[in-house]
Order: structure tokens, then sequence, then C-alpha cells
């Protein structure tokens, strides 16, 4: 990102080995796409599970500061944000002026999480997003397990006794945003609600969650869900620069 | 003579006994099939035709376990609690505590002097402590589930998992192998990890002596010595292989009916 807030490039790469090594990757990506290099950063601030193995990082912001600053940017109305990441689920409100009020997190199973859609669509054999158009009309079949390892054998029983695999990725998918729901209902539900995070990005997941708040989720603009994090940390590391040089 | 057989169907396993009075003939333990029907019929197929008998030879069938109440040959099916509670018991009339620790599930029982079942703790919400997460674990170092004790007995430094989710454990292992660690030292931070969880489990219901260890898991060397060091008990071993207590136990419910005591439930 430049002074002025524009973003100059944006990558994202799925994690091969280590944390550090997932960041100097990602890292050099994104620089090498703006044509810059370590020199030119003013500041870096890194966030995340991995955040402390961020080797150019000056310092760390905790995640939700950095989807705070993000939101502020993308639409100030937003009031309750749901993220919904590979390992956690995470939800808080931000108040008119700005602040973080109440917070909840799972950070203790991976129900819920993008972990849990990945092994449950590759048992169903089936592509991490399903096409929403696929879904439409589907009768989907109830989920009793939360637990990633037990729902993943129920799955396998569904597909032997006989069920569309389509329908209980619909069940599977309701069955996530059940406990995406049930964690955001620790925090206030002030509208706008805006969901952030990796599973933001599942169409089948998103509606649930519509459904089950009874509210319509906010727009980002147009915004990668999966990216705000980073953007966040990025806009912070701007203030951050702006200040030093006062 | 009057045989009488007990079949458990498992989550991972299916186990089948045949009992001739208070004499095991024989048993069979095999990998689950596609459906609890089949895993049933498949072990008891192999044990009868091991035996040279055929399914009208025995007298009574009783089955229990994950998949009870659709093995097609059963008159009867008990609890698995009921039946490790009985198997346990028969071979050791000592046994107060039982711990299960099957493929998806793991449980503390507690059982009377006279066989019956007391008390009970069951984590059904979570596949931390179960047979599945030592396997999923141990893949994570490249280990069959077999090796870790051997594994685990040459750690020199242990490490110690944190994440209680299994998956996350998993990240955690892959993680610490990339980083260096010691095959051996993870191999015993998990069994450590596995036994943290179960002897959570058993404490909540209280451990009374003899305690004895049932299930694939009592299979593990490494899981079992560190669950004996975090309960501080030394488990009582059974004369058999305690992954057949369950079905063992179904064959003694089998007898009774045969003899016509106990109730039948369906």
């Amino acid at each position: 990102m430049d002074e002025e807030g524009r973003v100059l490039a944006l990558e994202m790469l799925p994690y091969r080995n280590l944390p550090r090594q997932a960041a100097v990757a990602v890292m050099d990506a994104a620089m090498a796409r703006a044509g810059v290099t370590e020199g030119h950063l003013a500041r870096c601030l890194s966030t995340g599970f991995g955040k402390k193995a961020v080797h150019i990082a000056d310092a760390t912001a905790h995640s939700e500061f950095c989807l705070q600053r993000a939101l502020w940017d993308i639409d100030p109305a937003i009031r309750t944000v749901i993220d919904v990441g590979g390992h956690t689920v995470n939800a808080f409100n931000i108040d008119p002026r700005g602040r973080i009020s109440e917070t909840a997190i799972i950070d203790k199973c991976v129900a819920g999480t993008g972990k849990f859609v990945e092994i449950m669509a590759k048992a169903l054999e089936l592509p991490l997003d399903v096409d929403p158009a696929l879904l439409d009309g589907r009768d989907p079949v109830p989920m009793t397990n939360q637990c990633v390892i037990l729902a993943e054998s129920e799955v396998i029983s569904l597909v032997n006794d006989g069920y569309d695999r389509l329908d209980i990725y619909a069940g599977m998918a309701a069955s996530v945003a059940s406990r995406i729901v049930g964690l955001s209902k620790r925090v206030a539900k002030i509208e706008k609600v805006a969901i952030v995070g990796g599973v933001a990005k599942n169409v089948a997941v998103r509606r649930e969650v519509e459904s089950k708040l009874g509210v319509e989720l906010a727009s980002l603009g147009g915004i990668d869900p999966q990216v705000v994090g980073a953007l966040g940390a990025a806009l912070l590391a701007k203030d951050e620069a702006e200040q030093g040089q006062r | 003579m009057t045989l009488c057989a007990g079949c458990d169907v498992g989550a991972a396993t299916a186990k089948a006994v045949v009992l001739d009075g208070d004499d095991i003939l024989g048993f069979e333990i095999i990998a689950c099939r596609a459906s609890a029907v089949q895993s049933a019929t498949d072990v008891m197929d192999g044990l009868l035709k091991r035996l040279g008998l055929g399914y009208e030879d025995i007298t009574c069938y009783v089955s229990t376990g994950y998949g009870r109440e659709i093995v097609p040959f059963s008159s009867g099916n008990y609890s698995e609690i009921s039946c490790h509670g009985k198997g346990a018991h028969w071979l050791v009339p000592s046994i107060r505590t039982i711990i299960d620790g099957g493929g998806q599930d793991c449980k503390a029982i507690g059982v009377n002097d006279r066989g019956q079942i007391d008390d009970f703790r069951m984590n059904t919400k979570c596949a931390a402590g179960t047979g599945r997460a030592v396997e999923i674990m141990t893949e994570a170092i490249g280990l069959e589930v077999s090796e870790l004790g051997t594994y685990a007995r040459r750690a020199s430094d242990p490490v110690v998992l944190q994440e209680p989710c299994c998956i996350l454990t998993e990240i955690e292992i892959r993680h610490l192998v990339l980083e260096g660690f010691e095959t051996a030292d993870i191999a015993a931070g998990i069994a450590d990890i596995i036994a943290r969880r179960i002897a959570g489990l058993a404490r909540n219901m209280g451990v009374r002596k003899d305690v004895a260890i049932t299930g694939g898991l009592a299979k593990n060397e490494a899981v079992v010595e560190a669950l004996e060091k975090h309960l501080g008990v030394e488990f009582v071993r059974f004369p058999y292989d305690p992954q057949i207590i369950g079905a063992i136990g179904a064959a003694l419910f089998a007898s009774e009916l045969a003899a016509g005591e106990g109730r039948v439930i369906r």
C-alpha cells in the first residue's frame, strides 16, 4: 500500500510449510508485484495466527484491530463483525466511534471453520466452495456431529447410505452456519453485520448465516473477505508511519 | 454343547467372539466395511468359517457397539457400556473401573462387585482422545499407529502438545516436524496428549481400583503407559485381546438369553 492508502499489490498463498516460510513467500510475491523491495517499506505490521513468524514485520497487530481498521474504511456503519478463518471463528462489535466492544472467539475446536469445510468437502469429493446454483432447491441432510472427525465419518456413512452428496453438502453448510451464528450470539447483533475470512466466500454458508441471523450481510464493496485482515494491518502500518513522520 | 456368539460393531473395527460355556472358542477382528451390516456379516462369517461352524450351530447371537441395532443375525442387543462391564468383570472380577478407548469415542465405566455398571462418562462431542485422533497425529509424523510405542520409548525430551482439537494438534505436529524436532520426542508427546484427554474423563467419573483399559487404544503401549502415569495406577492386564472385551460381554449376554435368563433388548 502506498502513502495514500492505495493497494499496489495483493497476494494470497496457501500454506505449504511453516508460517515463517509462508510469510517470506507471500511478502516476496507481493513486493515483486508492486515493484518494490523491503527498503521501500516505511512500516510493516503482521497479524493472524502466524503473526510472530513474519520476518520483516516491525510489530504485530491483533486481528480484531486490523479488521476494524479496514472495515471502518470500507463501511463505517458496520457494527458486528464475524471472522471465520481457517482455524478459528471470532465475532465482535464496533461502536459508533470505531472502538471494539464485545468480543467472542472459538479457538479450541475447528467446527465451523475453514478447516471443517475443507475436510467435509474432501470427504464428499466436492470443491471447497460449491457453485451456489447447484445448491438451489436442495434438501439439506441435517448433520448431528459438530466435531470434524465425527462429522467426517458421519458424512462418509451418509454417502454410503445413498444420500446425494450435494444434499449432504447443503446440510454441512447449514451446520457450519449454526456454529458461526451460535458464536455471534455471544456478542450483540447490531446491523450492519459483516462476515470476513475465507469461509465468507462460501455462498452456501453465507446464505445460511443470513437466514439464521435474519439479516442481510453487509457488502464489502468488492473487497475479497479473506484479505480484510491484511488490508487492515497495512492501513494501521500506514497510520503509524504517518504518526512517526509528524 | 451350547454355543453363543457376541458381535461388537464399532466405529473403526468389528469384533466377533464365540463362547462354548466358559471357554472362548475363538475371536475375530476386522476393519469396518462400508456399512455396519457388512462389517457384522464379514466378521462373523470369517470367525465361523475358521471355527468350521455354520450360523445354525450358534444358539444365540447378541450384538453391541455403534452398529448394534442393525446386525441381521442378532437375537438382541446391549449397549457397549453394559457389554464392556460384563466382559471385563467376567475375566477379572476385581475390576471397578474400565477405560474404553474406541475408534471414535472414549468412555470411563464404573463397575460394582457384581459386574453391574454403576457410573459412566463418555465423550460424545469431540474426538480428541480417541483412536482416530491417535491415527491422525501419528500419520503426521509418518508412522504407523503400531510403531508409536517403539518411538515414544526412545524419546529423550518429549514435546508437550498444546492444541485441544486433534486437527489443530495435527497442524502443530506438522510444524514441529518442519522445525526439526525428533520423531521419538513427538511420538511421546502424542501418547501424552491422548492420555491427558482420557485421564481427564476418567478422573471426572472417579477412578477406583482395579482399573483396566479396553478397546483398540489398549493395544497402544505408549498411550497405556502414559495413561498409567497420569492416573497413578497400573492397569490390570486381560488374558485376552483387550479389543474383544465388548464382544465377550455380548456373547455372555447371549448365553444368558439362551439359558432363558435376562431380557431381550431389540
